[in-house]
């Protein structure tokens, strides 16, 4: 299968990686879907996020202690390499990257923060309506129960938009670059 | 004659008496309004969630509070011209309240049949209580979801 001469062996995404993935998909579909359609008392609104919550939490520890290509330190990377990448993204070959490549590692780590700030605007959620209030939104003023709520749509809706982009890069990998991102996603191998 | 002028009066009242007041004052009326409707269900939802030890007497009162409150003339809170687009910073009510008025009242009616069905249950029971407030509850958050903005 390997291409290049020194392309590391094995596999690329290890199975915490690929579970916390495909788990978040579920999770992140669910809970979006119950707080658009969902019945009005959202309780299992609530249990999705907080599958979100425990996958965000587990993948930013395995980012810490996980296999090379789980960590922050070897995928994240400065303005440099970031913008070398970038310069070769339009190039009509694969980028043979082992693991994210910096133009990658960005949207991780931005989806990863997204998802935290949403999970803790709904957690401090009060939209008045005593059934669907927030499980912390007790512990702080008014005001912010009601700055958590303002937030808690919109972020719903960039969340949207960052997994359009993540699936319309994966298609343009497949379709322009000639780069399947998603068989390593779940075989672990490519 | 005069009794037919009488019954003009009464039924011009509520319009002149919207005109009448500022938009100042109609907000405060509406919102003290839901805030009485805040502050009933509040004690219901406590018992419901089981933060407040259920007691009939006091659940039947908060109910009976909230059917009296459903019979007062509301019209006039929501005069024309008091929407967030009007008062910025001061009130959540979006225009979409006036312009689609037919929506809205199904909101209220819904509010109606929810606070009818919380007056046969308040009083009987936590397990009668539950889903009453979560009928209830249901009735605020489909009309927040629609007309009211989430922030001020």
């Amino acid at each position: 299968m390997s291409a290049g001469t020194n392309e590391p062996s094995g596999e690329m995404w290890d199975p915490v990686v690929r579970v916390l993935h495909w788990a978040l998909v579920l999770a992140f579909a669910t809970a979006w879907g119950l707080g658009k359609f969902g019945p009005a008392q959202m309780t299992l609104h609530f249990y999705a996020g907080y599958t979100v919550a425990a996958i965000v939490t587990l993948r930013v520890i395995w980012g810490l202690i996980g296999p090379r290509t789980a960590r922050f330190t070897s995928f994240v990377k400065g303005p440099r390499a970031i913008a070398a990448y970038a310069r070769r993204l339009p190039n009509r070959a694969p980028s043979r990257t082992w693991g994210h490549n910096p133009v990658g590692a960005l949207f991780v780590v931005g989806v990863l923060a997204v998802l935290a700030m949403q999970v803790l605007s709904g957690l401090f959620s009060d939209p008045e309506d005593y059934i669907n209030v927030g499980p912390l939104a007790k512990y702080v003023s008014y005001e912010t129960t009601q700055r958590a709520l303002a937030l808690h749509e919109p972020l719903s809706t960039l969340l949207l938009i960052m997994v359009a982009i993540h699936i319309g890069a994966i298609v343009f990998y497949r379709r322009w670059k000639g780069e399947d991102l998603v068989t390593p996603m779940i075989t672990g191998r490519r | 004659m005069r009794k037919l002028l009488i019954a003009t009066l009464a039924a011009a009242v509520p319009a002149t008496m919207a005109l009448a007041q500022s938009a100042e004052n109609t907000l405060k009326a509406r919102q003290g309004f839901f805030q009485l409707i805040s502050f009933e269900m509040g004690g219901l939802a406590a018992m419901a969630k089981g933060d407040v030890e259920y007691d009939a007497e006091a659940a039947s009162a908060h109910a009976a509070d909230l059917s009296t409150l459903m019979s007062l003339h509301i019209a006039d809170y929501f005069a024309p011209e008091t929407s967030n687009a009007d008062l910025p910073g001061k009130t959540r009510a979006q225009p979409v309240i006036w312009e689609d008025m037919d929506g809205f009242m199904e909101k209220a009616t819904a509010l109606n049949a929810a606070v009818e069905t919380m007056a046969g249950a308040a009083g009987n029971g936590l397990d009668a209580l539950r889903p009453a407030v979560g009928q209830l509850g249901g009735t605020c958050k489909a009309c927040h979801d629609d007309y009211r903005a989430k922030s001020f």
